[in-house]
């Protein structure tokens, strides 16, 4: 019986990765094979579900498959390099460090190297599976001979999310009945929180002075905080940027149902993960068409190839204006929703291994 | 807003084309509601520039111009100073005293490490203000090295669409599948070409009153200029680019930025179409004020191809035209037909050849 073992640098709960990795592990136990997880760390709660990676010399068996996630800087990258099994990377994008330079010197050394050890990672990786095309493009571009665009595994379901109805009462009584525009993610400089804060300014002058903006995520880069903060205070906007960070799933899914409009500005996402929580939530997204954000959002949003704060404005007054327009998109993300639910992900995660597990199977 | 409940009739009714048919119908709305709030004054030229402008006051990376250099310094020198008299105020009556005392017994051993403190940070600070009186005068001679700009009047007006090599530049890119940037388009000229020809083509220009008759026309075109617009594109999200008008003289900084962000915003296999005079015809037959006042000079093609070909382009078409201003050779009964030849083949090369040329490449990588 062929293992498909998983190697992660961080086991972490209520992270993209972790959480893909642990879906992925049930997955693959589902399909009959066997799947362990190697890591470096590990979240207190999540060490029984893991194994040191240096260990696993001693457990390795003769057409084991090593799965690699691949998202960050890790010594597990170079000990994979020195293995003999076959290895896949399954790659969920590294920001360049372009990003964050001159904002946060640690981050860019670190994505910086993280993307040294993706180049030396791809060429010797038989197969390179990557959560959408972008992704498999940067993989093959970094010398990867096969790729495979499956999408990352994430707890969405075809319903509603549950909401935290507190915490929706306490948007709802503490902060003035106002249009909301919404974005989640974490606030760095690669998702250009300041272009929304912009966007906002024009929008507020243009439409409805009493609109706010909502940026839910943890504050990442902290120069680029300050700095967005800053831009929205100078700007008359300190009251109207708002921001909520350590929030339990049903408090964001509270945070989206008091949105009137999503709204992502970002210059670099590999899948995007807040666009189907968007979709799951009937918000109607308006989005920048940059990195793999047009095949994600698909034809369930307003698609804007320019990100002037005049054309943002103009498209979240138009989607807001119109309800015809806004209920069209919401149909048209459920349908999107559709293609991302982890049951035909996880079935497609199984084809692919399952492929390069019968051609190893020939081979030997 | 309110709620908005799945409608499963809407389901079987979505048609994938329509959708994109009634987006992109959305999208030209939105354009269209940008275009009247400029005309109308409510989005004053430069308005978006000077929040970005904002935006990078208060970021490390935007810290530049003399006034934040010399409001950076003012901090360093506010820091150098570390004060030893530490605060003995207590809420409880006995701990301010034994506050007291522990300053008075720590006092000079505290003095002494603070004075070597102050002393370094004094030695950092007085270093930056030689750093900074230095970048001032840098910048004081760079300023006196600055050319007039070139007016507006001076350029000749730009209509594309009726030039020898548009036929050419609408074959090169009537293949692509996705968006094709036109720079400088002037009054739309060749983008009414591209348009009958299927390609999906949007323009740009910096003079807004240039553009006025192609607005008038429903046309996709913006007022600014061509490096301003890339910046704003997101990665890979143009399949086609053709670059005329004054990208043929741009400073050698902006050249090098706008074959960078070319580079950036074109997809693999992307096809870039660009125009531009020779050296020599611009030499010959530009007024004295554009030759004398522009911040560059035209390239030769196989310039161009080089620099292109850096960035990982692929030249796949090049062609001449214009007027050409070379001379005709002399019969060859002529007895002295070698030597006259021979100047005029000099000249040619030297001072004469083609007037134009068009410049087809792909991006290979």
């Amino acid at each position: 019986m062929t293992a498909v073992h998983q190697f992660v640098p961080a086991l972490l709960p209520r992270d993209a990765t972790g959480q893909h990795t642990l879906a992925l592990q049930e997955v693959l136990r589902s399909a009959g094979w066997e799947s362990d997880l190697y890591v470096e760390s590990a979240h207190d709660d999540l060490w029984h579900h893991a194994i040191y990676f240096e260990r696993y010399p001693e457990r390795a068996e003769p057409g084991d498959i090593l799965l690699y996630q691949l998202s960050t800087a890790s010594p597990v990258a170079e000990f994979l390099l020195g293995r003999p099994e076959t290895l896949v990377l399954d790659y969920h994008n590294i920001t360049p460090s372009s990003f964050y330079d001159g904002w946060e010197d640690h981050t860019s050394e670190k994505v910086a190297l993280a993307r040294i050890q993706a180049a030396e990672l791809a060429p010797v990786a038989t197969l390179g599976i990557a959560d959408s095309a972008f992704n498999a493009a940067e993989l093959r571009r970094m010398g990867c001979r096969e790729t495979a665009v499956v999408p990352i595994l994430v707890d969405i379901t075809d319903g509603k999310p549950r909401v935290d109805d507190t915490e929706l009462r306490r948007l709802a009584t503490e902060l003035p009945p106002a249009t909301v525009l919404l974005f989640v993610g974490r606030i760095s400089p690669n998702k250009t929180q300041h272009h929304l804060v912009e966007a906002l300014w024009f929008y507020r002058r243009w439409y409805d002075p009493g609109a706010r903006l909502h940026l839910v995520g943890p504050s990442f880069t902290a120069s680029y905080v300050d700095a967005v903060f800053a831009l929205a205070e100078e700007l008359g906007l300190a009251d109207a940027v708002v921001h909520g960070e350590d929030l339990t799933d049903a408090e964001l899914a509270a945070w989206y149902a008091s949105a009137d409009v999503f709204v992502c500005l970002s210059e670099h996402e590999g899948f995007c993960i807040p666009l189907l929580e968007a979709m799951q939530s009937d918000v109607p997204i308006v989005a920048f068409a940059a990195g793999a954000v047009p095949e994600t959002l698909g034809q369930a949003g307003i698609l804007i190839d320019s990100k002037r704060p005049s054309v943002v404005a103009a498209a979240v007054h138009r989607v807001r204006g119109d309800d015809d327009l806004a209920g069209r998109l919401v149909r048209a993300g459920r349908r999107r929703l559709e293609e991302f639910l982890p049951a035909a992900t996880g079935a497609r995660f199984v084809e692919v291994l399952a492929a390069l597990a019968d051609r190893q199977a020939v081979r030997s | 807003m309110a709620p908005i409940e799945p409608d499963p009739a809407a389901a079987e009714r979505f048609d994938a084309a329509d959708q994109a048919l009634y987006l992109t119908e959305v999208m030209a709305e939105i354009d269209a509601e940008v275009r009247r709030r400029r005309a109308s004054g409510d989005l004053p030229a430069g308005l978006e520039q000077e929040l970005d402008e904002l935006f990078l006051e208060f970021s490390p990376v935007g810290l530049h111009g003399k006034a934040r250099l010399r409001e950076t310094l003012a901090l360093v020198d506010g820091s150098a100073y570390v004060d030893v008299a530490v605060p003995v105020e207590s809420r409880k009556a006995v701990g301010s005293q034994i506050k007291r005392l522990i300053r008075k017994s720590m006092g000079w051993y505290i003095g002494f490490i603070v004075h070597q403190i102050v002393k370094f940070a004094w030695s950092v600070s007085r270093m930056f203000h030689v750093v900074v009186d230095h970048v001032e005068d840098l910048e004081a001679a760079v300023e006196t090295q600055r050319t007039p700009e070139l007016p507006a009047s001076a350029v000749p007006a730009n209509d594309p669409g009726s030039s020898w090599w548009s036929a050419e530049a609408v074959t090169a890119v009537s293949g692509v599948s996705g968006r094709v940037l036109q720079a400088e388009c002037g009054n739309g000229s060749l983008l009414d070409a591209l348009l009958a020809a299927g390609v999906d083509a949007y323009g740009v220009d910096p003079i807004e009153s240039v553009i006025e008759p192609a607005v008038e026309r429903g046309l996709d075109v913006r007022a600014e200029s061509v490096l301003d617009h890339l910046e704003v594109v997101a990665d890979e999200a143009l399949s086609g680019m053709v670059l005329t008008g004054s990208i043929q003289w741009l400073h050698p900084n902006q050249r090098h930025r706008l074959v960078a962000l070319a580079t950036a915003r074109l997809a693999v296999d992307g096809v870039l179409v660009l125009h531009s005079a020779t050296p020599e015809s611009w030499m010959a037959e530009t007024s004295h004020l554009m030759s004398d006042l522009a911040p560059g000079r035209p390239l030769h093609a196989e310039t161009w191809s080089h620099l292109l070909a850096d960035h990982g382009f692929r030249r796949t078409g090049l062609t001449f035209g214009g007027e050409d201003r070379r001379l005709d050779r002399v019969l060859s009964s002529n007895p002295d037909a070698s030597a006259i030849n021979g100047a005029i083949d000099a000249v040619n090369a030297l001072l004469l050849g083609p007037g134009e040329y068009l410049l087809v490449a792909v991006r290979e990588r």
